[in-house]
């Protein structure tokens, strides 16, 4: 971890006081999300958490083009999401509706493409062609 | 001629995609109307201001607009009579020394707080902080208002002031 006070709920460099700041300009659902996460302080350390942890592990799927479609529709989510919150940030430093309109436009192209050349999927979709079955249900994650 | 099913989504998903990110751009900086960019000046709502007969001034003050990673510096606070008299104001040494038992935030994070040179109001913060002027108010309508560092007292159409009444 680069900066520990990150993490550290009584220091001014807390990740969870930066979603104060997208309060103003979020939309309605968005704003009051943040506003109940942000008045109850342990659900707010385990948000953030959570949140990384998504944005982590589904960041890796998509690198190694492992259940692509799965990963691309829960990070179009993720982007989608940020762009309802925060992507009236856009203009000044070109991120959150960056994030929102690029990020989510790609995530989305691979939900629907799903991957095939030097990914998982394609060494995955060889040995189990078809997707994974549960019972009756056919999930075709590659 | 017809059209395969692979095509049709994607001109299908073209236009949702293209649909959201206009949609954005237009939502979050009416950038087909006119092209605004919030994060430049400070903005301060007051709505909920309330005024007493014993002088004190609960000042409601919330950051709706500006950088997201500094300031707004309240350095005057003012209470005029409708007719624009300035009847009491406090100047940025005594917004600068409020004690933070005075200033009550909606949010625990990001608080406002006096820094000893203005009153520091972080973006999305909401805060009551009690005034007191060291006189009765008569009753009737005044307004107050306040000033930013910047010297301004209004920003995207919105003037950092607000009519209060004092019940008798």
């Amino acid at each position: 971890m680069n900066v520990p006070s990150k993490l550290i709920p009584s220091s001014p460099e807390y990740v969870g006081g930066k979603l104060v700041t997208f309060l103003p300009h979020a939309w309605t659902p968005m704003r009051g999300l943040l506003e109940y996460v942000l008045l109850r302080p342990v659900l707010l350390y385990d948000f953030i958490i959570a949140f990384t942890v998504v944005e982590a592990v589904f960041g890796l799927f998509m690198i190694l083009g492992f259940a692509t479609r799965l990963s691309g529709s829960v990070l179009a989510l993720l982007s989608w999401g940020i762009g309802a919150a925060a992507g009236w940030l856009g203009s000044t430093c070109v991120d959150e509706w960056q994030i929102a309109v690029m990020e989510g436009s790609a995530a989305a192209m691979f939900a629907l493409t799903g991957s095939r050349w030097f990914s998982l999927d394609q060494l995955l979709s060889s040995k189990f062609s078809g997707g994974i079955r549960l019972g009756k249900i056919r999930l075709s994650l590659w | 001629m017809a059209m395969d099913r692979a095509s049709l989504v994607a001109v299908l998903m073209t236009l949702i995609v293209t649909g959201i990110t206009l949609g954005l751009y237009q939502l979050n900086f009416q950038g087909f109307t006119h092209l605004t960019n919030y994060s430049k000046v400070p903005e301060y709502d007051l709505t909920g201001t309330r005024l007493y007969e014993n002088g004190t001034l609960l000042l409601q003050v919330a950051r709706v607009a500006g950088p997201d990673t500094y300031g707004g510096f309240i350095v005057e606070v003012q209470l005029l009579y409708p007719n624009g008299t300035t009847l009491y104001s406090w100047n940025s040494r005594l917004l600068g020394d409020i004690p933070s038992a005075d200033i009550k935030n909606a949010i625990p994070l990001h608080p406002t707080k006096s820094d000893g040179y203005a009153l520091v109001v972080p973006l999305g913060q909401n805060s009551t902080v009690v005034l007191q002027v060291p006189f009765h108010v008569s009753p009737g309508l005044y307004v107050v208002r306040v000033f930013d560092v910047d010297g301004q007292q209004s920003a995207y159409g919105r003037a950092f002031q607000v009519e209060v009444e004092v019940r008798s």
